[in-house]
Formats: structure tokens, sequence, C-alpha cells
């Protein structure tokens, strides 16, 4: 895929559900899965297909991005021939309906699009957790002299649908209307990655300085009539994450072999920053099941149906279910957990006991100590 | 930089004694405690004690190694003109031999130390399982003005003959050298961690390299050399957890002492880290009928069965109905449904049938440890 680039946006507006996670950091760099961040997803989809090139806007929240993505070097992106810029987002500000692709972003980056030599760029969302080679979609993209290619899925919507999600509608393998959830539901959901030739994306981001409205998706489905537009389809699985409730699911949905084996057990892997951490001590007695456990952990207790992250303690006599627990957290003894969610180094004291609900787990801020 | 001392690590044995093992691979690179590999120790101590500049002299089978160590970066060796350099055979105008032994390994690079022109050398093999500060090893050698220094630890009596035996005065300077002695005379074993000063080393490397009947071991030939020259050779007392892991029964022993609550050794402290080279894997999945229990499991794996008192390195499958009692397994193994296996060693990418049943037999009191390569 030499002649595209890849670009990975921030994501507009967060949901409210989350703000306890994000006070610190952006949608992007939420923990997820035991030992990623979400964006490595995204991030590692580009750099498997073969894209060599990857630009990352940032929100204002960026220490946790850059720390997180250094120099690229876990993906293969610090070398000569490949690289990773971080770039600078905007601040956004929005009155109604949020922006799923604003140009806005983009303005402060025009040096990312021009002083490449390729020809098209590939942009998607940073909260997307799915396991994808896009080689497919650009073959259709360059064999249909698209404009535009949409990557989309069949029937099954990925997430709780927003304002601002849209629909394709095809006449035969061509895009001939784009929809927000408002109007009408087609079945085709757009999952937030698509191909744009570059001079076309450079066009519209110099019209969108001259009228004001940044809005990408909007000026495509306004022209949906004069431009190329076609649809990829993508057929595993895909979740978007955009809400506490689907966090927890999505989060879930791990523990469940077949889908673990589809994000993690492929020929590509989702690459993220090493942590140089001991293996995890399963202390004598400890009864763990159903559960995604990272390296450097010392278990000494119960743990079901629940994910937990690197370097973190439990001690002797502490029952956890249904529940994620961040990196560094400590647990102390007979503590009791269901469905709660632990940020970063949290601690927990002996003789505790928290249940949430499924739909409403409890969520204790990064460095709560209870 | 620090440039004071160099290291140089022997990393060139084949380790003949862990048998299937190191068919493949050298010592060295041996996978111990899950994620580690034996390197990990040498080099992590290094990094402990500030120790910039380490040579790195491979022979045996050495691509998993080469591999390995890479650029350093995963022990913060891959500084700009320091950091880690490995070593190999060469061939220079007079055509080129292996390293004949551990003293001609360092000397046939001597041209290496000299380009950092240290005022000390360590020397360390790649065969030992312990954290020591080499820092305070070195203050000890300058305060003593030593022309080397032995690093030694105390040995139970009724295991010193296996050792190589040292007797000091109450200085520690060392006065006689007893290699495996039947009775020996104290239980001051030499761990194989020396510092030397430079200039004498290069002596007498030069010295013991002239010298057709050397067989350029630095125990048998080298020191012996100094000490019949009357240098000042001295004794640096150490104690805290130190395993030689040069046979299959001592590997695995000390890979089980990990599990032991009352071993003192302990991977996870972190003032002490002991560091590896790392790649990204999944975490790990434990499936809904697993039972774990006094286990250490790395990242990569994925369980269904029942593992006790074991220890699991990276990207091991272990299926549904299986049992695995005081076994260490080595990456990428996969267990098959059904299979029973005690007190043995699973080697790298080694697939056990289901109907794979190793039971150790309860009358046997030392049972022989089998390493399972299929």
């Amino acid at each position: 895929m030499k002649n595209a680039v890849g670009l990975i946006l921030n994501v507009d507006g967060e949901d409210d559900s989350l703000k306890d996670f994000l006070q610190h950091r952006s949608l992007s760099t939420l923990p997820f899965g035991g030992r990623y961040r979400l964006i490595d997803f995204t991030l590692s989809n580009m750099v498997n297909s073969g894209l060599s090139h990857i630009g990352v806007i940032g929100s204002h929240k960026y220490s946790s991005l850059v720390d997180h993505l250094g120099t690229g070097k876990e993906w293969s992106l610090s070398r000569k021939t490949q690289d990773l810029s971080i770039l600078s987002g905007s601040n956004n500000y929005h009155i109604g309906r949020l922006i799923k692709v604003n140009l806005r972003n983009l303005q402060n980056n025009r040096g990312f699009l021009e002083s490449t030599t390729a020809e098209h760029v590939l942009i998607a969302t940073p909260n997307l957790v799915t396991t994808f080679d896009f080689k497919n979609a650009y073959d259709i993209h360059l064999k249909n002299d698209s404009d535009v290619t949409l990557i989309f899925k069949k029937d099954d919507p990925l997430y709780h649908l927003k304002d601002n999600d849209l629909y394709l509608d095809f006449t035969k393998n061509r895009v001939s209307g784009l929809h927000y959830k408002k109007e009408h539901s087609t079945g085709h959901f757009f999952t937030e990655m698509f191909f744009i030739k570059k001079t076309l994306l450079i066009e519209l981001l110099d019209l969108s300085e001259r009228t004001g409205d940044w809005d990408l998706m909007d000026m495509i489905k306004q022209n949906i009539d004069t431009l190329r537009v076609f649809g990829a389809q993508h057929t595993g699985y895909i979740k978007r994450v955009n809400c506490l409730e689907n966090y927890m699911k999505t989060s879930m949905d791990l523990l469940e072999y077949e889908i673990m084996q589809e994000l993690f057990l492929g020929k590509n892997s989702i690459h993220t920053k090493i942590k140089d951490n001991h293996p995890t001590l399963y202390d004598d007695p400890s009864q763990v099941s159903n559960s995604i456990v990272g390296s450097g952990c010392t278990i000494d207790g119960t743990i079901n149906h629940s994910i937990i992250f690197r370097d973190t303690h439990m001690n002797f006599g502490s029952h956890i279910q249904n529940s994620i627990i961040m990196q560094r957290c400590e647990i102390g003894r007979n503590v009791n957990l269901n469905y709660v969610v632990m940020d970063k180094d949290t601690k927990i004291s002996d003789h505790t006991t928290l249940v949430g609900k499924p739909h409403a787990p409890i969520v204790l801020k990064k460095g709560t100590v209870i | 930089m620090n440039t004071e001392c160099v290291a140089m690590l022997l990393a060139g044995g084949q380790g003949s004694r862990l048998g299937s093992l190191t068919f493949n691979n050298a010592k060295p690179a041996v996978l111990f405690g899950g994620k580690y590999r034996i390197i990990d120790f040498p080099l992590s101590n290094c990094m402990n004690s500030d120790i910039d500049i380490v040579g790195v002299l491979t022979q045996y089978r050495p691509y998993i190694l080469n591999n390995y160590i890479g650029d350093g970066s995963a022990w913060a060796l891959d500084q700009v003109q320091g950091g880690v350099h490995i070593l190999p055979p060469y061939m220079g105008q007079k055509g080129g031999r292996w390293y004949s032994g551990t003293a001609d390994a360092i000397y046939q690079n001597l041209d290496f130390i000299d380009r950092f022109d240290p005022e000390y050398v360590l020397i360390l093999s790649g065969d030992h399982i312990y954290k020591m500060d080499y820092s305070k090893m070195l203050a000890f050698h300058k305060k003593k003005e030593a022309d080397l220094t032995i690093a030694v630890m105390d040995v139970p009596w009724e295991d010193a003959h296996r050792f190589g035996i040292v007797n000091t005065d109450e200085e520690h300077c060392i006065k006689e050298f007893q290699e495996k002695p039947e009775h020996p005379k104290s239980n001051k074993a030499s761990m194989g961690i020396y510092i030397f000063t430079w200039k004498e080393l290069k002596r007498a490397l030069l010295e013991d390299a002239g010298d057709r009947e050397s067989e350029h071991d630095f125990g048998h030939n080298v020191i012996p050399a100094l000490h019949a020259n009357e240098k000042r050779i001295y004794a640096y007392p150490y104690s805290g957890y130190w395993r030689d892991v040069g046979t299959v029964q001592s590997y695995y022993d000390a890979n089980m002492d990990l599990l032991d609550v009352n071993c003192d050794f302990d991977l996870s402290d972190r003032n002490f880290r002991v560091f590896s080279n790392n790649t990204s894997r999944h975490p790990q999945f434990i499936g809904p009928q697993a039972k774990i229990r006094n286990s250490l499991i790395c990242d990569g794996c994925i369980i269904f069965g029942k593992v006790e008192n074991s220890i699991l390195s990276h990207d091991i499958v272990i299926h549904k109905k299986t049992s695995l009692k005081n076994v260490i397994v080595h990456t990428g193994a996969i267990i098959e449904d059904g299979a029973i296996l005690e007190n043995c060693i699973v080697g790298a990418r080694a697939r056990i049938k289901g109907d794979a049943r190793y039971i150790t037999d309860t009358t046997d009191t030392t049972p022989e440890i089998h390493v399972i390569n299929s």
C-alpha cells in the first residue's frame, strides 16, 4: 500500500459515561483488553495492512498518547522507511450534532498531507475494536477509481448509535446515498474507516476553509451524485467503544474464545507498548477462570469473568467477578468486587465490598484509594 | 559513558549437560523462569551496576542468542558508543580459529577492550542465576588494590567438593586454591565472577597465549599463574541466591525455586529488576474450566486445563482435560486434550499428544527430569 498514508482521527465529543476515565486521556488511549489502548487496534491494522506512513491526530490531552506511542517502535514505525507522525488536533467546539470527520483537525496538518507523495489517504477513528486487513478495500478503491471508498458492516450495529452515525445506500456496488440514523436505516453501517483520494481531501479542505463547514462526511453526503463513492464490506468482528456500557460489553466479548481468537490469534497481531514485567504469579490457593490476565500480576484469590491488566496485585481471600481492573491496582484482603471498573493505580483496602450493575458498573477513577 | 570497567560475558559454551535444551541454542539463551533467558541475569546485573560496556563472546549456536541480545536496549545497553557488543570468533591476516578456552576468548578480543582503555575488566559467565551489584565488588577490588578479585560464596560443607574452593586470610586475601577438593579446607566457593585490573589481565593473557601447554582457561591456567607470580588476589564475599544451572536437574530445581514462597529470590523486586527482551503478545486467556495454582505464567498463553506448581513460558496452549504438575513448559508448546504431565520439562514448540502420560513413580525418591520435545 505504498500509495496510501494512514490518518487516525481523534473522536469528536466524549460520552458523559466515560468522563471519569477521560480526565487525563483521550478515548484513543483508554486501556482495553488487559494490556492494550483502544488506538492499538486501528494503528496495528494499518501497519499490518502495509501502510508505512501514519499520522495520529491528538486531542488537547496529549501526554497519554505521546507516552503510549513514543517513537512508534512497537508498531515498526520508527524506521527510515516507515514513520509515525503525532499531529496536533484543534480545539473543537460544537453546537448540535457531533462531527464525525472534522476537517478543522486537518487544517493544522496540511503539511502531513502535502509532504507525502501518496495519492490516497486511509482515515479511521481510534476507538474501533477489530482486526481488519485494508488490502481488499484498497483494491476496490483502486479498481473503481473511487474518490471515496467507505468500509461498511452489514446488519450488525457496532455500537450504540448516535445522531451522526451513517448508513449507506447502494445502487449496484456504488454508494448512492448516505443517511443519518434519524432518517432511516438501510442495514449497511458505516464503520468510520474509509479511503479517500488525497487531491479530493485537500480540495474539500480548501472548500471548508471558505465556507466554514467542517464536516467531511456531510460534504460527501451532499455530493454523493457527482463523486465516485464505493463500499467495501467488513465481515468480521467490529465494535466501537463510545460509552461505558459499550466499553464493558466489548471488553467482556474478549472472554468469548471465538472473539478472542479472531482478534488476537490470527496471523497479524495487535501491537502495543511493551512493558518488561515479571511473569504473572498465581499464588496458592488462587482460582481464576474465564478471564484475561496481563503480565506482572500477583494473584491470590478468586477471579471469574474479569479482565485484569498488568502489574495488578490481589491479596488473599478476595473475590473479583465481572470486573475490569486496570494497570497497577492493589486489592487488599477479603475484597469483593462485582461489576466494577477500576482505572489505573487504584487501591482498595481490606474487607471492602463493591457491587455495581451490569449496565451501570461502579467506576473508580485513576488513583482512587478506598 | 562509564569506561572505568568493561564487562566481558563468556557466552560461547555449548552446555552439553543440559541435553536437548541446548541442541539448537546456546546455554545462555536457554529460557528460565518463564520469560527470561539465562543471560538476562548477568546483563541485568550489569545494568543495575552501572556498567555500560559489555562484550558478549559467542561461539556455539549463536543465532537465538544474537537475535535476543539485539541492540541491547532491553537492558539499557544501547548507548551510542558503549553498550553491548557481540564478539564471535573472526578471521585475521593469519587466518582465524575458534575460541579454544575462556582465556583465549578474551585474548582474541584484546583489541576490543583496548578501544575503551578501561582500568578494570569484569569477567562473567552466562550460566548462573543470581542478582549481584558488581559496583560493590569493584569498590572492594579498588579498596584492596587487588590485581584480581574473585566473587565467592559459602556453600554447604557437604557440597564443597563440587566447587572450586578458595582459602583466604582474615583480609580476604586468597592463599590457596583447591579445585573440586576431596578434603576442602574451606567452604568458600568461586562463583566464576572475576574482576581484573586490566593491565595485569592483559599481561597474564599475553603470557598464557604463548604457553603451548596451557588450555587457556581462567580457572585452570591464568589464575594459578597469577597466584604463582604472587599477584594480589582477593575473595569478594557474596551472600544471596546464586545457582549454577549447568545440568537438567539443577536447571529444573532453580526454576522451581521461583515457586517456593520460602525462597528469597524475587523477580518482582522493583529495586533490583531483572530485564528481558520482550515482544508484543496478547495477554493470558484463562478459559472457563481452567484451574491454576501456584504457577508462573507469561503473556500469550491460553489455558483450558489444570496447571499446578508449574512455569509456563510464552505462547503456550493448554487444552482442556489436561493436567500439569511441577512442569516447566517452553515457548510455543501445545498440550493437547487429555495429556497428563508431572515433573518434566516440555521443550519449545513441542506438541504433546492427548494420550501422553508422564507420571512420576512415587517410590522413586529422586526421579529423573525428562525433557520432552515432541
